[in-house]
């Protein structure tokens, strides 16, 4: 047999039988320690992108209902045929948000300011329409008023519910 | 050395352990841990890091678990996942950065050689430290060749490069090796008295 096959082949056999890893690994309880501290930060992580996708969401939301007419002392004339706002829908979306706690387990400064310019706008419509009511104003202006208050309403729980999925990942 | 594809799990174990028994994984972890380590670590050489991929490696293994079909050994199947960390490594931007991989670049030798543990006696010293002279990829090729059986075509591919790649690693690792290994075993460096 050609002598440096022959080498090469020993070779083989003595790197095969070369003797296990003297350190021996951690055992399962280190082993599943280590494995929870890598799994926190990225759990955390998770709950921070989660928050920021709804916060940029939310703002989105803002934006586009500002384009499209927003606030205004004078809202947009209605067509006739526009629906009203589903009442049960909106209910169900206060009482959620009236469950949870006012203030988040961890304060986010921008969706802080995000929430309390929220409820301000929400605040500020609620006045609008009781005075509308008082002066007997105009069924459309009303609607278009209340349909103002159902978008806030429902910017503000994509708010309220990113931040809460943000507590439960941390 | 027990090699990972000979590590094999018995069946009621293994569903245990894949339906979640904490007592059943941990049992495997036992059987199994020892020779995934020593894989890594002869692929990789540095201890340190050889410790932070044993842990991705088996953090993976225990994700994937509930997945194993069972189609192929359990030690091969898992010898796959270290592999794969192992070159993920040694292909990694960051490492290329610290550490030029140039087949012809042999410099790192000196520095790991250092490495060896010192707790091997006789023969496997030798070994221990010429493998620890060899370049981290060519290192990876001997071991995946000689020990772990694969072929020239499946080291190429697990490195994206060419089957002319593997041979010229191989070839030239082997002369390394050799090179090494044979002044000694012709002039022994000590004396038994």
């Amino acid at each position: 047999m050609h002598p440096d096959l022959d080498r090469e082949r020993s070779l083989a056999r003595r790197l095969r039988e070369l003797p296990e890893e003297a350190a021996q690994p951690y055992g399962w309880h280190e082993f599943q320690r280590r494995a929870g501290a890598r799994a926190r930060p990225a759990r955390r992580l998770a709950g921070g992108r989660a928050l920021a996708t709804a916060s940029v969401l939310a703002l989105g939301i803002i934006a586009v209902w500002a384009r499209l007419g927003g606030w205004s002392a004078q809202p947009a004339r209605l067509a006739p045929e526009a629906a009203a706002p589903p009442a049960a829908h909106t209910a169900a979306m206060e009482h959620w948000l009236a469950s949870l706690p006012r203030e988040p387990a961890v304060v986010h400064v921008g969706t802080r300011a995000a929430v309390t310019g929220l409820e301000d706008r929400i605040a500020q419509v609620d006045d609008l329409l009781s005075a509308e009511r008082l002066d007997q104003a105009h069924p459309a202006r009303l609607l278009a008023l209340q349909q103002a208050r159902t978008r806030l309403v429902g910017a503000l729980v994509q708010v309220r519910y990113a931040e809460t999925l943000a507590d439960e990942s941390r | 050395m027990t090699r990972l594809v000979e590590i094999t799990v018995p069946e009621a174990v293994l569903a245990r352990a894949r339906a979640g028994d904490g007592q059943a994984q941990g049992a495997i972890y036992a059987a199994v841990a020892p020779a995934t380590l020593t894989l890594i670590r002869r692929m990789v050489g540095q201890r340190a890091m050889s410790e932070d991929l044993f842990q991705d490696t088996m953090m993976t293994f225990y994700e994937r678990l509930p997945q194993f079909r069972g189609e192929a050994p359990l030690g091969a199947w898992l010898r796959q996942i270290a592999i794969s960390r192992c070159l993920m490594y040694l292909r990694s931007p960051w490492r290329r950065l610290c550490l030029s991989l140039d087949p012809a670049d042999f410099r790192v030798g000196a520095a790991a050689a250092a490495l060896v543990t010192q707790d091997y006696r006789g023969e496997s010293i030798d070994l221990e430290r010429a493998l620890a002279t060899l370049a981290p990829t060519a290192r990876a090729v001997v071991w995946m060749y000689e020990v772990e059986g694969y072929s020239h075509q499946e080291i190429a591919c697990a490195f994206g490069r060419s089957v002319s790649f593997s041979k010229s690693q191989l070839a030239r690792a082997h002369l390394r090796l050799r090179a090494w290994l044979e002044p000694q075993e012709n002039h022994p460096s000590c004396t038994l008295i």
